[in-house]
């Protein structure tokens, strides 16, 4: 039986990509410009990414936690809601909603040793769970997120593409580095993966995305995203970052 | 937490204690679950965070107790979360035991069963429609209004989102009594047919006005099972014996389900052989149970 995506809080809160990009009047009075705002998500979606590496949790508690932290910052601005602490609380509360917790404790320890050097990294367990508290509210406690994980095996298998698995899942990975996941439904992001798959693995595959009879407009769109992602935004060098990351609030 | 007045301890849920409660300002009852910090280290506990966003998608269903909001309390610094839910004044166990027993005792009328156990059906099939099994279902958790005659689904805490693959969850789950036999014999992979089990065993209590199996070990309550429906073996049931805690057992013939629950009739009794299949994937879903035979006569339009 198939988990059903259509009748989920998550499919209901769907976002057009004007309510996704904007940047929120506090940030704009910081001078954040929807480029640093773009920048710093993907910084730290980096982020949540190595500490996930570091406490050993699985791929699907790293999607979740973007998902939440994007989702935050279509609410909420950065300098009301610090990133630096975000980041790591919605991989908290992510393992918790995912069923495989990782200790706050932990997370802190690796929180210090991966970031320890920049400033206004420095968080305690006591900011995490204070943290916790303020996002729930933020989400309004929705936390149920379907991703394109499972959508994809089963497209892959039905498309006789099983041998390209690799590339797609890497490119599904990458794309949480875009709001993408707030916009769209799964399988349609999974599609839009599988087509850029095919386009670098030389696959013809023309006559099955015809079968589907899904809008190949909104595939296109969501593969150029991740394209634009690839092309523009997949080494951003350290001082475009900086930059972006100087304008949130300091704290000593 | 000032806009309520607590009345009374109501219960003890998965992870606190339950409080009736009134909303001052409306004068509307409530139920206060507060959730437990024991493991203050860890924030929020896991099991209220995934009930309560599993409620949030649920609870739009009448079937399913209605979560009214979340209260975020700082109490000496430490932050408390409690639930508000929707009051109900009984839930299912009570009410069969305002039947009484022995001397006393009466039934509970067909037609409440009929009608609860269409709610509970609608209840349960919603759940799964959103790709949410309970694993817990048992009467304690199902909340009666006795006025209305409305039945509602409670206590989700450990139900799950099975958006991942259904593989090795924590085997220490449903209540014994209610438990499926395929999670009793230790599968590894099991779904929603173990909710519809323990609606089948929910459905024959309310006839009996006792439970059905009422096992005190994981081994007396297959052997309970396996009394009345018979030991299972590869024909009955294909692959039983490669189940982790297979074992040999007695050799049961089945027993004549109508014996166990003689007042109900014979659809209804044809509903529960299809809700106490063995396999797993034989067994009826809660979506084709709601156009069983056995509602036929239900009067549909109130639902």
């Amino acid at each position: 039986m198939a988990a059903n995506f259509w009748a989920s809080s998550h499919c209901k809160k769907l976002l057009d990509a004007d309510e996704v990009g904007h940047v929120l009047p506090a940030d704009q009075e910081r001078g954040l410009t929807p480029e640093d705002v773009k920048l710093i998500k993907i910084h730290l979606s980096t982020y949540i990414k190595l500490l996930a590496q570091n406490t050993k949790v699985r791929q699907r508690v790293v999607a979740t936690a973007i998902a939440y932290f994007r989702r935050v910052y279509t609410r909420k601005s950065f300098s009301e809601f610090d990133p630096r602490l975000v980041a790591p609380t919605c991989l908290y509360l992510a393992s918790k909603a995912e069923e495989s917790t990782v200790q706050a404790k932990l997370l802190v320890f690796y929180m210090k040793k991966i970031l320890s050097e920049e400033k206004g990294f420095r968080y305690e367990i006591k900011d995490v769970l204070e943290m916790e508290m303020r996002l729930l509210e933020a989400l309004d406690f929705y936390l149920v997120i379907y991703h394109p994980y499972r959508p994809l095996i089963q497209l892959l298998q039905d498309a006789g593409l099983t041998d390209i698995i690799q590339t797609v899942w890497s490119i599904v990975n990458d794309s949480y580095r875009t709001d993408l996941i707030l916009m769209y439904p799964p399988f349609m992001i999974a599609l839009g993966c599988i087509y850029i798959a095919c386009v670098i693995k030389d696959k013809e595959t023309r006559g099955w995305f015809e079968e589907l009879r899904v809008d190949m407009y909104v595939i296109k769109n969501i593969a150029m995203e991740i394209l634009d992602f690839y092309e523009n935004y997949r080494n951003i060098p350290e001082e475009r970052i900086n930059a972006a990351m100087a304008k949130l609030p300091q704290r000593s | 937490m000032d806009d309520y007045e607590k009345l009374e301890k109501v219960g003890e849920g998965t992870y606190g204690k339950v409080y009736k409660a009134r909303h001052k300002k409306t004068g509307r009852l409530v139920a206060l679950k507060k959730t437990r910090l024991e493991m203050e280290e860890e924030g929020v506990p896991s099991t209220a965070l995934r009930e309560v966003s599993l409620l949030q998608m649920l609870s739009q269903s009448i079937y399913v107790v209605r979560l009214l909001c979340v209260e975020h309390v700082d109490k000496k610094g430490k932050p408390l979360l409690y639930l508000v839910f929707e009051y109900l004044d009984t839930d299912l166990k009570k009410f069969i035991d305002t039947h009484g027993r022995g001397v006393n005792s009466r039934p509970v009328p067909p037609k409440i069963i009929q009608s609860f156990m269409y709610q509970l059906c609608k209840g349960v099939a919603h759940c799964h429609s959103h790709g949410v099994m309970h694993r817990d279902l048992k009467p304690q958790n199902l909340l009666v209004d006795k006025e209305k005659g409305l039945l509602k689904i409670a206590d989700l805490g450990l139900g799950r989102a099975f958006t991942v693959p259904l593989k090795s969850y924590t085997h220490e789950i449903v209540t014994l009594w209610y438990r499926a036999p395929e999670v009793l014999l230790g599968a590894s992979h099991y779904s929603t047919p173990v909710d519809i089990w323990s609606v089948g065993c929910i459905f024959a209590e309310m006839s009996r006005k006792q439970p059905l199996f009422p096992g005190d070990s994981e081994l007396q309550q297959l052997l309970h099972i396996f009394r009345l429906l018979g030991t299972p073996n590869d024909t009955t049931w294909p692959g039983v014996q490669k189940l982790r805690d297979w074992h040999d057992y007695p050799q049961w013939q089945p027993q004549n389900l109508a014996r166990a629950v003689p007042d109900l009739d014979s659809k209804g009794l044809d509903l529960l052989r299809k809700m106490l299949q063995y396999e797993p994937a034989k067994r009826i879903s809660a979506k084709a149970a709601l156009h069983h035979s056995y509602f036929d006569d239900l009067d549909k339009s109130q639902f």
